[in-house]
């Protein structure tokens, strides 16, 4: 165990990391899939076209696969471009940090979408008709009535949606993301020790992990309290 | 940019000999996956706290952590433990091939007996009573009447993880195995295009899994044709 | 129409069941005779269904004895299947096993706890559902029929057992109006056949026709059980009189 000693801060910055790449992720998978819940459900052939290619393609790929093509894509294109303004340019890419955030977000997203969707889908109509009676918009419906039902409807499966968020920052070491993985394998370099870096880093994710389900509960409990009411 | 054809062209075949290798995981550790996940499910539902208990930590560790930190303890880290290198397992654990299917079977199995579990618990009651009012005994009643009706029901849920199965297969490139995705990754390496090679790639994951989702929707269609038509 | 043998085929002995705090049984005594056709009556959360519950073990009863055809209930597995094959019940949402057909629900039962042979199980079972006058559906899956005929299989599944006891929990409350003529068609041949049956239910006029006994429960008590004739015209109890003007107010 004393192998770790000198290596606890690392693992605690490459902690700070994963943090910050899941916020940062999670903000953009609510982005797309809200975005693309609306293409789903709106009226225009081309927005569900689009839309369902990208659940169909990102639901369908190795999530490391389409890490791969989002870095080495970008970096490519990027170099490309540089290299016109200055030859002297080797290699430009986008930061892993940044790469793998806007990756894994992609995939998570193209799921949140479904879920999104399923959630709007799930609101009982009857609800709606009731708010229209008593004169609401359509704008207050929606604030009101309809995204308050949503929430509560989508909050399970988005709970497994960032569950698979937190442990897909892992793959990002892949490309050079300084995050826990990463400073396992340094910390392997000097101590030999895998099996107790690997274990390590594993006993952070469960970390992780355990936060968002109990964060999850606590939301989940909050969400239906009007109903434990009834009881 | 010009799309370089005769590099897709040329790379295609290179990656399908790929192919046998990936399938080789997806089936291997589907099936041991799922024989691993039926022993869980009964330990779990057995009723025995000291058979259940050890079943929810196990469920609990293998769906918190990242797939990738899982299959770097049993390729990079069991080496690292004496008794692994002196047990008889050695030679399946010192063999990436051996440790990429241990660590995917003990991942699958995990989550396949939640959804088993799943199936079961969302079987009605009232069946199970009338079952029970007719005198069937509790090992008829799970044999006769529980489990046909939960593998309906745990269906759908049990094709998504089978697809997830395929793209976990991707992560065995991490460990020198060179499927579809470890040859994709080797031909990137050499010719810096990574858009020809990894979309090509993408699209033939993609007929996969477009592959296994048919084959579980006629599986379900059979299995559902007593299930009334919602008008 | 009374009972053809003076001895008590069930016995419910002071029997309470409690919900957490809640009381859903008070010291119920009830005895049922061979061929005696006992109608069960009252508010929603008298107690009436936890009590035919426990006569099968569906629920278990806190204290009390409860004796059915000379076995007394305990935990025991033994007695309670034995209990099980003798009692037949009939449940408010049918409860057809959706994934056999109307045949192989029928025959499931005989053969696995009977034990008898395929052609056996499927004669009585063909049989039964020439009883119940739908047997032109055996092949069916439960779902393709009506309420009305699912419930018709549901009785011909029980009966499929050759019980003693024929305990029924409101087997028309799931139905469309115009089906629960069918159904209570099938449990008056039973009667007049001389089967032994509990009947929880509100059908009133199922009760006059048929019941030896109506019993009327209220918060968990029996509070009046008499012939139908004194039943309906003389109720003794307040809380009788009220039920009876509530149902028979439409």
């Amino acid at each position: 165990m004393d192998v770790i000693t000198g290596w606890w801060d690392d693992f605690f910055w490459g902690s700070v990391v994963v943090v910050e790449v899941f916020v940062v992720a999670l903000i953009m998978t609510v982005l797309f899939g809200l975005i693309g819940a609306a293409a789903k459900l709106s009226r225009s052939r081309v927005a569900k076209y689009i839309a369902s290619g990208y659940t169909v393609v990102f639901r369908g790929t190795p999530e490391i696969l389409i890490l791969l093509l989002v870095y080495f894509g970008s970096a490519v294109a990027l170099t490309a471009v540089s290299q016109t303004f200055d030859p002297e340019v080797k290699f430009t890419d986008i930061p892993p940090f940044w790469a793998g955030a806007f990756a894994i977000a992609l995939i998570v997203g193209s799921y949140a979408t479904e879920t999104f969707r399923g959630a709007f889908l799930g609101v009982d109509p009857g609800q709606i008709e009731a708010a229209r009676a008593l004169g609401l918009s359509s704008l207050q419906t929606l604030v009101y009535v309809r995204i308050p039902a949503m929430w509560r409807l989508a909050l399970p499966p988005f709970g497994n949606h960032m569950l698979s968020l937190i442990k897909d920052t892992a793959l990002i070491a892949i490309i050079g993301l300084q995050e826990t993985l990463f400073v396992a394998e340094q910390a392997i370099g000097t101590t030999g020790k895998p099996f107790t870096m690997y274990i390590l880093v594993g006993v952070i994710y469960l970390g992780f992990s355990t936060i968002i389900t109990l964060t999850v509960m606590v939301l989940e409990r909050y969400a239906n309290r009007h109903l434990e009411a009834a009881r | 940019m010009i799309i370089d054809i005769p590099l897709i062209i040329d790379s295609i075949p290179k990656m399908l000999m790929g192919f046998g290798l990936t399938i080789q995981l997806l089936f291997l550790s589907g099936v041991l996956g799922l024989v691993l996940a039926i022993v869980l499910l009964l330990m779990r539902i057995s009723g025995r706290w000291y058979l259940a208990a050890p079943t929810m930590v196990y469920i609990y560790v293998f769906r918190g952590t990242p797939i990738l930190v899982q299959i770097f303890i049993v390729y990079h880290g069991l080496p690292q433990l004496e008794f692994v290198r002196e047990s008889i397992f050695w030679p399946i654990l010192r063999e990436p091939f051996g440790c990429a299917i241990v660590a995917l079977t003990l991942n699958t199995g995990a989550y396949v007996s939640e959804i088993l579990r799943g199936g079961v618990l969302g079987v009605d009651r009232g069946l199970k009573e009338a079952a029970s009012a007719l005198g069937l005994s509790a090992r008829h009643r799970f044999i006769y009447i529980t489990t046909p009706i939960a593998i309906r029901l745990a269906l759908p849920a049990y094709s998504n993880d089978v697809i997830s199965l395929l793209k976990s297969t991707a992560l065995a490139s991490t460990i020198t195995l060179l499927d579809m995705m470890g040859i994709a990754r080797n031909i990137v390496a050499a010719t810096y295009a990574p858009y020809e090679v990894f979309v090509s790639l993408m699209v033939i994951y993609l007929v996969l899994t477009w592959m296994i989702q048919r084959s579980f929707g006629l599986i379900e269609g059979r299995m559902s044709r007593y299930v009334k038509e919602q008008a | 129409m009374s009972g053809n043998g003076q001895q008590p085929i069930i016995v419910l002995e002071d029997v309470c069941k409690f919900f957490g705090d809640f009381q859903a049984l008070k010291n119920v005594n009830l005895t049922v005779k061979k061929g005696e056709r006992v109608v069960v009556c009252g508010p929603s959360g008298s107690g009436k269904s936890t009590m035919i519950r426990c006569i099968n073990r569906l629920e278990e009863h806190d204290s009390g004895r409860i004796i059915v055809d000379g076995r007394e209930l305990t935990g025991k597995i033994k007695d309670i299947n034995a209990v099980r094959r003798e009692v037949g019940m009939v449940f408010q949402s049918f409860n057809l096993f959706p994934h056999l057909s109307v045949i192989q629900n029928l025959m499931l039962a005989p053969k696995l706890v009977r034990k008898k042979s395929k052609a056996e199980a499927r004669e009585r079972a063909m049989h039964l559902l020439e009883r119940v006058r739908i047997p032109e559906q055996a092949d069916k899956w439960p779902s393709q029929l009506s309420g009305g005929q699912q419930q018709r299989v549901a009785i011909a599944r029980a009966l499929c057992m050759n019980p003693e006891v024929m305990l029924f929990d409101e087997p028309t409350s799931a139905l469309d109006p115009e089906m629960i003529s069918e159904v209570l068609d099938v449990m008056v041949d039973l009667a007049e056949d001389g089967m032994t049956m509990i009947v929880v239910t509100h059908e009133m006029g199922f009760a006059r026709k048929v019941a030896d006994l109506v019993v009327f429960m209220d918060g968990g008590e029996i509070v009046e059980s008499n012939p139908p004739d004194e039943f309906f015209e003389a109720p003794k109890s307040e809380r009788t009189k009220r039920f009876l003007s509530q149902i028979l107010s439409h």
